[in-house]
């Protein structure tokens, strides 16, 4: 193990272990809002998996966050299943869409797979919004009971944040072992300069459609979560702020790079909290705070911290 | 016998521009054959067409009998056909180490599930390429660079990256696409004697490129393109001393 794994896995034990300290000091108001953090950065990283590292930008994550959230909620409240079956299905069925979208879309040209993403997300909303019968329209399905594990109720805030974080983990955890690995590498092989890899044998779609079917079905597990924290779904799960959020995430975290996106989604979750100091202002500051992060990194932090890493290595090169 | 590479009547147009004419040649294993004529006479058309970067209009191309326009530009490479581009492409933010990694990762038998659960055989494979990359990385005067960005190097270095990314999995054949056009005489001599090396341990290559000495110097063989065809080929002194050579490339007339 190198030293900066070393490094990174301290980071990690570090960060976990404060994380379950969390609820013991602060308020159930400070534990619901990194509840909705965790959420957000699964979903952000997995939106980092499709558009950082496979170089698609999809609009889709939106919807596969309130399928995700609708299928849920139905499953628990019309078929009466479990919560952690609805999770699994939320899962399975946002994998099966994702292939499903993504394989036609991805015959087509980057820029049209951005249309067809967003095509879908504003279709789902509207499913969601008009399908009365199935989804209760605007009025959705409120009242949406606290998942239960092995006989006890999940029904404080401090059990869905223990639910939350532990998905967290195992969503981080799964995506690293991607990003890290050959398939990790050949993603942004393909992102840099895809004729190259064809040349070197890579058949691109096979990688593109795993990459954007992982992050929907994590983004849809996430969407489930956070339905059953706010014990309510209805359509307003897919207003555009949910991806305008994740965006913002990968966009200052930098692309293509895991832990700088984490970071900032764990911190981007919980600013506009921050600045509640002064209400009235709070989206003028954080809109502030993120023309000043995009003028200053184009590259996102990590970017910054790569072409810092780059500059040093070429002086050390120049030198020698 | 068999030849390694066979190409019959390939033609290719553009919006009536006949780029590629019936143009038709054979290649065997552990030849060097250049491939010469004017900007524009369809040499880089051609190597598209061979490689499934472009669909001939008509035409056959066979590897070892083997049919290969009905197959993806991936699958001609899987099939053991590599090439580089005359623009130059690597992967400019991995490393070193990595874009040449990245040439190889289809060439072994470990699949995705190896790849995400990091198995014996993957580590095996992945080991194995890791020392192969050394060594090409070394035989290029590369080592310094070998944890660097490839974006960070020089145009003349990224030729030498695609270069040794192509050889990588031992393809059977190699294309290259101006491999020295940009790069500094001295290495030119380099490139020039490790090709030659390659060649005596079993590669085969078809070189496309404007510089006169190194083509002469290093091919067995040479095809001179004009206008979408093939004018002429034979051996590097027989196409020098061939007046039509000369034309082509100059517009005089002997």
């Amino acid at each position: 193990m190198g030293r900066s794994k070393q490094l990174e896995a301290a980071g990690v034990v570090i960060a976990v272990a404060l994380l379950i300290f969390l609820p013991r000091v602060s308020s159930d108001y400070v534990v619901g809002i990194a509840i909705t953090a965790f959420t957000f950065t699964v979903a952000a990283a997995a939106l980092n998996l499709v558009y950082g590292y496979g170089g698609l930008l999809s609009f889709a994550q939106l919807a596969f966050w309130g399928i995700g959230g609708y299928c849920t909620a139905l499953w628990v409240m019309d078929a009466g299943g479990s919560f952690w079956t609805g999770l699994a299905l939320a899962a399975g069925l946002n994998a099966v869409l994702a292939i499903a979208v993504g394989w036609p879309a991805l015959r087509l040209h980057r820029d049209s797979f951005v249309i067809v993403t967003l095509a879908f997300s504003l279709l789902t909303f509207l499913v969601a919004r008009d399908w009365v019968g199935l989804t209760r329209g605007p009025l959705g399905l409120p009242g949406l009971p606290a998942p239960t594990l092995f006989g006890t109720k999940l029904a404080s805030t401090q059990s869905i944040y223990y639910l939350s974080l532990a998905f967290l983990v195992a969503s981080l955890g799964v995506l690293y072992a991607i990003v890290t690995s050959r398939i990790g590498r050949t993603l942004l092989a393909l992102k840099q300069n895809q004729p190259l890899g064809l040349a070197h044998g890579v058949s691109p779609t096979p990688y593109k459609l795993f990459a954007f079917a992982v992050s929907a079905a994590l983004t849809g597990m996430a969407g489930g979560i956070q339905v059953f924290y706010l014990k309510i779904v209805d359509p307003s799960i897919l207003d555009f702020y949910y991806i305008q959020a994740w965006l913002i995430m990968v966009i200052i975290g930098g692309a293509g790079t895991f832990w700088g996106v984490v970071i900032a989604g764990l911190v981007m979750a919980a600013l506009p909290e921050v600045l509640r100091f002064s209400n009235e202002l709070r989206m003028v500051i954080y809109g502030a705070i993120l023309v000043v992060a995009v003028l200053a990194l184009p590259q996102g932090i990590a970017g910054w911290l790569r072409e810092r890493r780059i500059a040093r290595l070429r002086a050390t090169i120049e030198r020698a | 016998m068999i030849p390694l590479l066979s190409v019959t009547g390939l033609a290719k147009s553009y919006q009536g521009v006949r780029a590629v004419d019936g143009v038709s040649f054979e290649m065997h294993a552990n030849e060097i054959v250049g491939i010469i004529g004017p900007n524009g006479s369809g040499k880089s058309t051609t190597v598209d067409c061979i490689t499934g970067f472009q669909t001939a209009d008509a035409g056959d191309v066979r590897m070892e009998g083997a049919p290969l326009q009905a197959l993806a530009a991936w699958q001609i490479a899987r099939a053991g056909l590599m090439r580089t581009f005359q623009t130059v492409r690597v992967y400019e933010q991995l490393t070193l180490e990595e874009n040449l990694l990245a040439a190889m990762a289809q060439f072994d038998a470990t699949n995705w599930l190896d790849a995400l659960f990091r198995t014996p055989r993957l580590r095996a494979a992945d080991s194995s390429a890791r020392a192969r990359a050394r060594t090409l990385i070394n035989m290029a005067g590369l080592t310094r660079y070998h944890d660097a960005p490839v974006g960070i190097l020089s145009y003349g270095q990224k030729k030498l990256v695609a270069l040794i990314s192509a050889l990588m999995p031992k393809p059977r054949l190699v294309i290259l696409d101006e491999p020295v056009a940009g790069v500094n005489p001295t290495r030119i001599r380099e490139i020039e004697a490790a090709l030659r090396l390659l060649r005596d341990e079993g590669e085969t290559f078809l070189i496309i490129e404007h510089n006169m000495d190194f083509i002469m110097n290093l091919c067995d063989r040479v095809i001179v393109f004009d206008q979408g065809r093939k004018l002429t080929e034979g051996t590097p002194a027989a196409v020098h001393a061939d007046a039509r050579v000369l034309e082509a490339y100059l517009g005089v007339r002997p």
